[in-house]
């Protein structure tokens, strides 16, 4: 407005309360940077003050009202225009009239809910924000503030080990399992993968955390995968017998609570993939789903030995020795079908299925599908950004394709 | 104290950069000339990355010195080295990360922790670089915190799994284990459940690192191609000590007791060795137990261990594990004899021997593809620790000896080959009692050795026979009683019988001679003090010597002869009752025996023994001696007027004869006159008169100081006679065709003369020397000058210069008055 050179106009500047002790967060912005906003969760009252300074002292402001609103939205990429708000609460700041000095209103959105978590992905993104507006005959003067929201749980009431057999008939034929089905962002995947029958030689094994990312519904469904972390957790072929440990901290990697059908918008899930490879480079994967969420703040640990580390530990002996006591009694297990299997330890019920396995023509298509032959192609090429946004559209070929 | 925590943010760079940080996958065969190349490579790398870490960690960047460390360990997942190399790229970087230890102890020491450290260094994207700095920094917080240990040897011990490449897998181990042996729990397990750990953790800890260690040296050898098995088995060597180093540790646990040894550490170790089922891993592995544990801990474990012998693998020298073991603890018997008891009481408490025996018998019977070569090492080794352990117990040798025979039965191995494996091992076996004991009689007291002697063949048997003889005679042991003289004459039989199985080809004289000289010697040796006894023994031996035929009596047969002499003397000297009815019975023996050897068509040396025979008889007089000591002289004449045809044997023959009849005094006149009439006459019968001549002169003496019972076993002094003989002499010397040999007789004469006329005979005068004497001056000088002639004057200036002597001493001067030289 104001280079028209007439007309009075004015600051909005919005003031949280306690914003300097607040805790905040690291949410990712569109460009992909990453900025620290202030950290609320569900129903908690969000309330401050809004200043609003005029800018030529003396000469009054006329206005039509002025309002807060706070605003929970999705917005998709692809659709810019469209915005699809999930919360909005108005509140009235100040009747129609004139400004004269500066002016200070405040204001309260008590117990607010805010059911999503915030999020920014490679198609969509969810936000949370706060827009002032003084609303004018000709231009209205806006002001918003984002705020991060993050949604907690308390510990799941269920959340079973997830504990499989898979195999390509008489060649290959693992049990696997991961302590939980549910991991909160800071926990520790403890597990083991256990080898009854092995005629491949196996070269490495690794375990893949997987996020997809589906937006959309209907025909236009997009679904983006994209490898977060890539963890080598076995060197060197195993012969029957073997036992394998598996433990991946998730507190370093990028993660989010896994969301499940946000406003009927989109989801993100993760997946575990357990990845075998030949020598002969033929790779041998089983995806498995996670959940992942989101733990209210606990106190820093004083020392490892507690809980994360060690619990994998134990963890890990018992299920060796259940293993070592269950090979004795079923030496022959390889021969058996799936179904005897079952009906043989209906307590266990492990499921039974085949592995997937991708060909090395199917790799030859995806020249960079393996990190690893990526990094022997361009080894400078180490930024994280670069890898995942190359690795994504081959992941997502890759698995369609075998599925 | 200042705790440092990390941020996230620098987890996921931490982590990012591992994901990113992703080296090549090389090929799996790499050719052999370009390992240095490789290594060359992988070491400028290691440098590098070694110092960027140095110098971070000296800026106190922890982050940036653990990328740098993680780089430089991510050059141990290559698969192009060969596990020299390997090992050697591996000392470089472990050293390296030294340094990043101390230099997180001393961070740690000063209060700086970081505390989460230990999970930081987890999220390196590969496994064999985020396990190396996981074992480093877990050694840095036991170190700084004992509390933490038990449960992070645990841990570490557990994650190794991971690698299962063997080659990395092993070295990574092998970096576990010596990261951790300075901090190995060793406390005894009273308290139970310290966090600290006691060294039942330990050995928890050692035995699962060991397990797995030795399943990944194992798999090496079913890698590859088969035809690279010799490449590979080479390889395997060489990382043997990186399995065996895990013994080495539980060995060096103070806190391992008998006890503890008994329950866990040995059967764990035990169970993965049988288990493997891989003969190097075995026998290293057997070997390495023995070698590394205190024979204290083995004398009480030994039928565990022995029984996991015999349940070894096929191509598994068990014999080499069980004799090393064996070897140990002898000595160790030996040692702690020496020293106290208390090696004594444990000696036997545990009955060693029996519990080897017991065990070497069923790995003999169990293992049908053992070599019998190595059975009978076994047996060796099983009876060197009895004599080392047991030196008094001779029944554990002759048990072995049994076992022995039965195992050779079993197997059906008769007459093993002589030069063939098994066969010298059953020397070698056969031997030792002899080497331990130095004493035939000792052997004697086995009852199967003979037996187990038997199954060699005919040379096995002799050389061991010529063996036990050498071994008999360098320790003069005497063989007192007729068994025994039985029982060793019957143990050589290959040297005293001619009757073999299978002798092969000609037999070697001189070998013969050789062995026989010895089988003599030892005759010597069999003597009783009691003389009933020694007769005894003569006539056994005698029984079987005389089986062994011409070629051997004639060596064996005359010391016996020889050695009953002499028992005939001794009873002379005992002068018991019946003395000399057992004398006459010792000569009827004798006459027997001397009867063989002429049967056995020789003259010379019965003959000989005839003539000793007689003056043995002469001399120890019994009763009715002189009708013995006449057949004696009789049969020495028959022998040698049928037996003996050459001329020189025939003059030497009379010669003795001769010089017998001369000491004998025992004939009477009847006896006497005719046995000299008959020498005198045989000599002049002989056939070349140079041998008549001499013969006849030495006849002479016989009439002179022969002795009689005539003549009252004085000297006969019969003047007469011996001029007759030497004039004889002279007559026979003058037919001689070649007068050099005239000469020498006549000078030979000249001599006999003067020794009677000195002697007094008087029948012998001056005149006659002096004709003598004449007649040598006149031919001498006609003969021509050769060496003959110089020593027949030389012989002849001699005998004048004895003259003259006598001329010249005072006393005697007086009979050669009138002598003309």
């Amino acid at each position: 407005m104001s280079f028209f050179g007439f007309g009075q106009s004015a600051e909005i500047d919005i003031y949280l309360d306690g914003q300097d002790v607040r805790k905040t967060a690291e949410v990712k912005t569109e460009e992909g940077k990453k900025e620290r906003l202030l950290l609320y969760y569900d129903g908690e009252t969000v309330s401050g003050k809004v200043n609003v300074s005029l800018k030529k002292p003396g000469s009054k402001l006329e206005h039509q009202g002025i309002k807060i609103e706070f605003i929970g939205q999705i917005e998709m990429f692809y659709d810019r225009g469209n915005h699809h708000e999930f919360t909005s609460l108005v509140k009235e700041l100040a009747r129609p009239g004139d400004m004269i000095a500066h002016t200070s209103y405040p204001f309260e959105f008590s117990n607010v809910e805010k059911p999503f978590e915030v999020y920014t992905g490679s198609n969509v993104r969810l936000r949370y924000f706060l827009r002032v507006t003084i609303i004018r005959r000709l231009a209205d003067i806006v002001k918003e503030v984002d705020i991060a929201v993050h949604t907690l749980c308390s510990y799941p009431e269920m959340n079973n080990s997830i504990k499989m057999e898979v195999g390509i008939e008489d060649c290959l034929h693992i049990e696997f399992e991961y302590n939980k089905s549910k991991y909160h962002l800071k926990d520790v995947i403890v597990g083991k993968i256990y080898f009854l029958l092995v005629r491949i030689k196996i070269k490495h094994m690794e375990i893949a955390i997987i996020k997809k990312e589906t937006t959309g519904s209907g025909p236009n469904i997009f679904t983006e995968s994209a490898t977060i972390a890539k963890y080598e957790i076995m060197d060197g072929a195993p012969v029957r017998g073997e036992s394998i440990p598996i433990r991946v901290f998730l507190a370093g990697y990028d993660l989010t609570p896994t969301m499940r059908d946000i406003n009927k918008k989109f989801s993100v899930r993760y997946f575990l993939n357990l990845v075998l490879m030949d020598t002969e480079d033929r790779r041998y994967f089983k995806q498995q789903e996670i959940t992942l969420w989101r733990k209210g703040d606990r106190l820093r640990k004083p020392n490892l030995q507690t809980t994360t580390i060690m619990a994998g530990t134990q963890n890990l002996e018992n299920t060796a020795t259940a293993y070592g006591q269950q090979t004795n009694g079923e030496p022959e297990i390889q021969s058996n079908n799936s179904s005897q299997v079952e009906s043989d330890k209906p307590e266990k019920a492990p499921v039974k299925e085949d592995f997937l396995r991708s060909q090395s023509s199917d790799k030859l298509n995806n020249p960079i599908a393996d990190p690893f032959d990526q990094a022997q192609t361009s080894p400078s090429d180490r930024s994280p950004e670069n890898q995942m946004v190359k690795g994504e559209g081959n992941r997502e070929n890759e698995v369609e394709k075998v599925q | 104290m200042a705790s440092v925590s990390i941020p996230d943010i620098w987890k996921i760079e931490f982590a990012s950069f591992f994901t990113n940080f992703l080296p090549t996958t090389p090929p799996q065969i790499s050719p052999v000339e370009e390992q240095e190349k490789y290594l060359h490579d992988a070491l400028a790398i290691v440098k590098n990355e070694a110092f960027k870490m140095k110098r971070a960690l000296d800026k106190n960047k922890l982050m940036d010195a653990l990328k740098n460390a993680s780089a430089m360990l991510a050059e141990l997942r290559t698969s192009l080295l060969s596990p020299k190399s390997y090992y050697e790229l591996y000392m470089a970087i472990t050293d390296e990360l030294r340094h990043l230890e101390l230099h997180l102890v001393e961070e740690f020491q000063k209060g700086r922790k970081v505390s989460e450290l230990y999970e930081l260094v987890q999220y390196a994207g590969n496994i064999v670089p985020r396990l190396y700095l996981l074992i480093t920094v877990g050694l840095v917080y036991i170190k700084t915190n004992s509390s933490l240990r038990r449960h992070l040897l645990k841990d570490l011990v557990e994650m190794c799994r991971g690698v299962q490449h063997p080659l990395r897998g092993l070295f990574l181990r092998n970096y576990l284990l010596q990261c951790t042996r300075n901090v190995l729990p060793d406390s005894p397990d009273t308290e139970s459940d310290v966090p600290e750990g006691n060294v039942k953790d330990s050995i928890d800890f050692v035995l699962m690192n060991f397990a797995e260690m030795n399943k990944l040296w194992v798999r090496m050898q079913h890698q590859g191609h088969s035809r690279e098995r010799q490449h590979r088995e080479r390889e395997r060597e060489e990382l043997r000590i990186l399995v065996g180093t895990n013994l080495v540790r539980l060995s060096q646990l103070e806190s391992v007791t008998l006890e503890k040894y008994q329950k866990l550490v040995l059967p764990g170790i035990l169970e993965q060795v049988v288990s493997c089922r891989d003969a190097i891993a075995q026998e290293y592995l057997m070997e390495c137990i023995i070698q590394v544990f205190p024979d204290e801990f083995h004398i009480q474990t030994l039928t565990p261990f022995l029984k996991s012998c015999a349940e070894l693998e096929q191509g598994v020298n068990v014999k080499n594990i069980v004799i090393s073991l064996m070897e140990r603890l002898a000595t160790f018997s030996q040692r702690s004899d020496s020293h106290s008891g208390e090696g004594g009481n444990i000696l036997k408490d545990v009955q060693l021997f029996e519990v080897f025996s017991d065990q070497v018998s069923s790995i003999i019977a169990n293992r049908q593809y053992l070599p019998p070569e190595d059975m009978v090492a076994l047996q060796v080794a099983l009876i060197n620790l009895a004599l080392k352990c047991y030196p008094d117990r001779i029944d554990y040798i002759d048990k072995v000896m049994l076992s022995s025979v039965e195992m050779f039965q079993r197997l059906g191995l008769e007459h093993l080959e002589y030069n063939s494996s098994v066969a010298k091992e059953l020397q070698k076996l056969l031997k030792i009692p002899l080497d331990t004991y130095n004493d035939i009689l000792v052997v004697l007291k086995l009852k199967h050795y003979a037996g187990l002697m038997q199954h060699l063949d005919y040379n096995g048997r002799k050389s061991l026979s010529i063996y036990i003889l050498n071994n008999a005679l360098e320790n003069e042991i005497i063989i007192p009683t007729p068994d025994e003289t039985e029982q060793a004459l019957t143990l050589l039989t290959t040297l005293v019988t001619e009757k073999n199985e299978n002798m092969v080809g000609e037999i070697d004289m001189e070998e013969l001679a050789e062995e026989q000289c010895l089988l003599a010697r030892f005759v010597h040796q069999l003597q009783s003090n009691v003389p009933d006894e020694q007769y005894l023994i003569l006539t056994i031996a005698k029984k079987i010597l005389v089986t062994g035929g011409a070629s051997r009596i004639k060596y064996t047969l005359p010391p016996l002869i020889f050695q009953a002499y002499q028992l005939a003397y001794k009873y002379k000297a005992t002068k018991e009752e019946k003395w000399d009815k057992k004398c006459t019975k010792i000569f009827q023996f004798c006459h027997q025996t001397i009867t063989s050897l002429v049967k056995a068509e020789l003259a010379e040396l019965p003959l000989r023994l005839f003539l000793q025979g007689a003056l043995a008889i002469d001399q120890i007089g019994f009763e009715n001696h002189e009708t013995v000591a006449y057949e004696f002289m009789s049969q020495a004449f028959s022998l040698y007027e049928d037996e003996i045809s050459d001329s020189k044997a025939q003059l030497a023959a009379i010669t003795l004869i001769v010089g017998t009849l001369e000491q004998l005094s025992c004939f009477s006149e009847e006896n006497s006159d005719p046995l000299r009439t008959q020498c005198a006459l045989a000599a002049s019968k002989l056939l070349k008169k140079p041998d008549q001549c001499r013969g006849v002169a030495t006849c002479s003496h016989l009439f002179w100081s022969g002795k009689s019972l005539a003549s009252n076993r004085e000297e006969a002094h019969d003047g007469k006679r011996v001029v007759e003989c030497l004039k004889k002499g002279l007559r026979i010397a003058k037919q001689c065709m070649d007068v050099s040999v005239q000469v020498q007789l006549f000078v030979e004469l000249l001599n006999h003369y003067i020794y009677f006329f000195e002697k007094g005979n008087e029948e012998v005068n001056i005149e006659i020397l002096n004709q003598v004497i004449k007649k040598i001056k006149e031919e001498l000088p006609n003969l021509e000058s050769s060496d003959e002639t110089e020593q027949i004057t030389k012989h002849f200036n001699n005998t004048l210069e004895h003259i003259k002597t006598r001329l010249e001493s005072p006393e005697e001067n007086l009979i050669y008055r009138g002598i003309e030289i």
